[in-house]
Formats: C-alpha cells, structure tokens, sequence
C-alpha cells in the first residue's frame, strides 16, 4: 500500500471524516482470525480451541502522509459500539497497526524474540486522541515503549468505527519501526472486537505483511 | 512456553474450623478496610463468609466450571458484575441526617439492584424445625496448581518459592481476565479503575514480618489457623497432615488448593412429635460430599469419636487444638503484633 503525500496539517487528517480522504486510495483487507494453537495460555488454547476467533473479516485501510506524520485511517464494522468492560463480560474494542522491527517477523504470533515488532495500539476506552506504542516479541509479551510519539483518533457511527493513527515519520528509539519515503516497509492490521470477548492474542489480523511505501 | 509454576521451597496453607465461625464477618471488614477500599475496589471482598447452602459469591460461582479435569483446562466464564453485585451507596444523608428518618428507610441508593455478595446470608435450607445453615469462609486458596497462574498469557501470575503465596504482578496485567474466567473458586475481581486483576495477598507483606494476615488475626471465633504445611509444630499440620480433619473445598477442581476446612457437623433433626431423632443429622451427608467430596464422611466420623472421647473424661489433642485455648498456638509462628509494625508512610 501507498502512503500518499497531501499537503494537510496533522490535526486535519486526524478527522476520520476529513473530506479530504475521500481521494486517498483505500485498500480492502480480508482479515483472518488469530491461531488458537500458538496461543501462550493452556487455558486459551483448550477453551477457545472450538469458538470462533476475529469477529472482524473486513478492514478498510489508507495511509497518508504530510512530511511531517504518517497516518493511517482504518474503518471496519462493528454493530455493538464497545468502549469499557460493560457488565464484566466485554471488553473494549481497540486495533492496531503493527510494523516488523527487521526483516520478515513472524506475523501469526505478534513477532519473536529475536524478531520484535512495533504496534500501535488504540482501546475504545483511551482517553481521546490516546494510543499506546508498544513493543511485542510474541504473544503475550506486549509492552508499552517509552517513546510515545503514537496518537489515535477514533469515531464510532452507525455500526462502524473509524479510527486514525499518527506518528511521526522520523521517530527515534529502538522500538520505533523507522518509516521513510527512501525505504520501503511492511505492514500489517489487528482489530478487536469486544462484545466478542477478543483480547490478548484473540483478534483478526491482515493475513500477511503489505508492503508500505511512501511517497 | 507451557506455563506450570516452579516448585515451592515451603507451602503456607490455612484451616478453617467451619463449627466455629459466627458469620460475623470480621474478617470481610479487616481486609476491605486493610486492602480493598480504594476507588475500583468497592464491590471486591478478597475475602467473603457467605451462607451455605446457598448462592455465594459471585452468584452461582460453584456451578461456572473452571479448575482442571484430568489435567486439562475445563472451560469457564467471566462472571458479570451484576453476579458479584454493586457496592451500594446507602442514602444514609436524608435518614440519619437530613431529618427524614419517620418517613424514610434506609435503602441503597440506585434501586435496580436484585443481588449481593451477602443476599441470601442467614437464609437456611430444609423446613423448620429442622432448618440448617453454615457459614463458607473464602479466600484466594494460593494453590499448588493455581488454574489462574495457567490462564495468563502475559506469565503475571506467580507463585512466590518461599511460601506458596500467588500474587498477580499488577506492572504486568493486562487486564484480559483469563484469570477470572479459570479461576474455580471464582476469587479473582477487575479493578475497572486500574484495569487489573486483583485478589487476596494473603496479607504477605504482614506474613514476611511474622504477622499472621489480617482476616485470621482478627476473627474473634478463633476459625482461622495458618502456617507451613511441613512445620510439624504448627497447628495446620497436625489438622490437615496428622489428623487429616482438614480437607480441601471441592478438590474435584484440580488445582490442589491449600486452604483447608473442618466440615460442619449439624444437629440432630425432631420427628413430628419434637423429640431428637438419635445419630440423625441435620446437614445432609450428601450436600456436605458435594462440597467435599467422599472424605468428608470419614472426617466427621473422626470428630464424632474425639468428641465421645472427651465426653468419657479423656483428653483429645485434636480438639484442644480446635478449640485454641492459647491464640497463638493457631498461628505458626506468624505471632507479631501487628501494631508493632512500622506502616508505610
């Protein structure tokens, strides 16, 4: 996928519903559930094992950048708006868009230890424009990274959330994936859905790295 | 990445004399007040003296699954906050203060509420005159094969090698909860400020300084024994190691819990003319297997022989020991006064 150059102030783009969107070109991604069997807990593994995993099969994706930040504005469907734990037996809906940190980590288990990821990771119940940058070598080892340089902006409307991630292109720090315009990336999706009990490592994900370039 | 906790240099268990227990729950306050009495805490009773038979909580919790059968996971679920029930605010302002007290009762606050932690407390079971209740201590039973510590995907939960004790690292929780749903005695609550899972300490920062924890050091019945499983001197051995008279709730769950109780025996019941039917029971034997398993017969038949015992005149250890004429002889050494502590500033 595209980041495409606009010549727009962050803020402006934090709007999922900027019209100025409207041109970005928009990527249709067919989401898979998380494996059940990879998972780290034997007591996700024996009671999940028969129950559907990742709620959310289609995500709608566009990037943008300005020079300054890079973007990413995801849209998916979601009937049942969840933004805390409701009445003990939900949780939060949230997504993230998750970067290898070198070459090709493994995908289906959220990175290795010897090959991390980065993830950018919003919950519904973030206070507003909030998003975590974590750090992940495998399920269950997510971190939050010091460096915070991600913001998300979300909007639920009539049965779908619209979310829209910022970072700056040029951040520092070891777990910050490097993005710029002279090297091509990869990326990849994961969305929660919280009225279905997903958290941890039950999500959908984009079914493989997507190719991240920056105009 | 198989998760089973590392083997304990010492096991610190508990025993709970349920024939002593006055439900006067004592111990509930001394650990709210002590633990649980901040902001996202309120509806928490880390630990709780519910009515048996009867609901518990949360509601229902005996029938929610959890724990292990044959070693493997037996599926669970999260309990609803409306299960465990809503701390209610009381509207003691317009009763007591504000003048109101002829025409007001005393009620909670928000209305819609048809549940709590202690509803059906002192409501008995069977018909009268041969009704019958007890009283059901319950904390984190710190188990030797905890089902929450197998749960966590994010490794959160430990069990300390010294003394057994599971704690939840709150730095490392996430906040998924795999730990409540696999919880079987269902002690686990979320803390919806803080966003963690949260249970009983077992008061250890009191046990590291020799002070037993606060729910048994505070119980005026003198229910609550603690000490090493291996001290041979401690009171907990001799009940659960020696005498076995001591057996765990529900072992049927698989995860070895190491609190340990002293069965209820029961009164005899009346025939219709209101005379005791002799050697009868008002418990039922079979509600009391449900709790415990099989071996609960052949514990309350060693009490009933200790107790002819004493009535012959002769001495029974093993009762002296549950009557604990000396409170510290409960303990295990864990004696320190606990205003002898320096708190925290």
């Amino acid at each position: 996928m595209r980041a495409v150059k606009l010549q727009l102030a962050t803020k402006t783009l934090l709007n999922s519903g900027a019209f100025q969107w409207k041109k970005v070109p928009a990527e249709e991604l067919r989401m898979a559930g998380a494996r059940v069997d990879l998972q780290p807990s034997r007591y996700v593994r024996t009671v999940w094992a028969g129950r559907p995993v990742g709620a959310v099969r289609n995500l709608k994706v566009q990037t943008a950048h300005n020079s300054r930040d890079i973007l990413f504005r995801l849209e998916w469907p979601d009937e049942s708006k969840d933004t805390d734990f409701g009445d003990g037996s939900v949780f939060p809906d949230a997504a993230s868009v998750i970067f290898p940190l070198k070459g090709d980590a493994p995908l289906e288990t959220m990175g290795s230890p010897r090959s991390p990821i980065n993830a950018w990771y919003w919950r519904a119940n973030f206070a507003t424009d909030e998003a975590r940058n974590r750090s992940c070598q495998g399920y269950g080892t997510e971190e939050d990274s010091p460096e915070r340089q991600v913001q998300a902006r979300a909007r639920w409307e009539d049965g779908r959330w619209y979310v829209v991630f910022a970072r700056p292109l040029s951040a520092n720090g070891k777990t910050n994936v490097k993005l710029s315009s002279a090297h091509p990336a990869k990326v990849a999706f994961a969305v929660w859905e919280g009225s279905s009990q997903e958290r941890g490592g039950l999500h959908s994900c984009s079914r493989q790295w997507l190719d991240l370039v920056i105009e | 990445m198989p998760v089973q906790p590392p083997p304990v240099k010492r096991q610190l268990a508990a025993v709970f004399d349920m024939n002593k227990c006055l439900g006067c729950q004592t111990c509930t306050i001394a650990c709210k007040t002590l633990w649980t009495d901040e902001e996202g805490m309120e509806y928490m009773w880390w630990n709780i003296v519910s009515t048996m038979p009867g609901e518990g909580t949360p509601r229902g919790w005996q029938k929610l699954s959890g724990g292990f059968q044959d070693g493997e996971p037996r599926p669970s679920r999260l309990p609803k906050l409306s299960e465990f029930g809503h701390a209610w605010e009381f509207n003691y302002e317009d009763v007591l203060y504000g003048g109101q007290g002829m025409n007001q009762h005393l009620q909670p606050k928000t209305g819609d509420d048809n549940w709590g932690p202690l509803w059906d407390e002192d409501q008995a079971s069977g018909a009268y005159p041969n009704s019958y209740f007890f009283y059901l201590q319950m904390i984190c039973m710190h188990c030797t094969n905890p089902a929450c510590l197998a749960a966590c995907p994010r490794q959160a939960i430990y069990k300390r090698v010294d003394d057994g004790i599971v704690l939840i690292d709150e730095e490392r929780c996430s906040g998924y909860r795999f730990c409540m749903e696999a919880c079987p005695y269902k002690r686990i609550y979320f803390n919806q400020a803080k966003k963690v899972s949260q249970k009983c300490i077992l008061c250890y920062p009191r046990i590291e300084q020799g002070v037993a924890p606060a729910c048994f050091r505070q119980c005026p019945g003198r229910v609550r024994f603690i000490g090493f499983l291996d001290d041979e001197e401690s009171a907990v051995h001799k009940l659960v190691k020696v005498w076995k008279v001591a057996i765990p709730l529900h072992p049927e769950f698989g995860t070895e819990p190491n609190m340990y109780y002293v069965p209820p025996l029961s009164p005899p019941l009346f025939d219709d003319n209101g005379d005791v039917i002799e050697g009868s029971e008002r418990i039922p034997r079979q509600y009391l297997e449900s709790l415990f398993g099989p071996d609960v017969n052949r514990v309350l038949d060693t009490l009933r022989t200790e107790m002819a015992k004493t009535r012959r005149g002769e001495k029974s250890e093993m009762l002296d020991t549950l009557i604990a004429y000396e409170w510290k002889s409960m303990f295990g050494g864990f004696t320190r006064d606990p205003g002898t502590l320096k708190r925290p500033v």
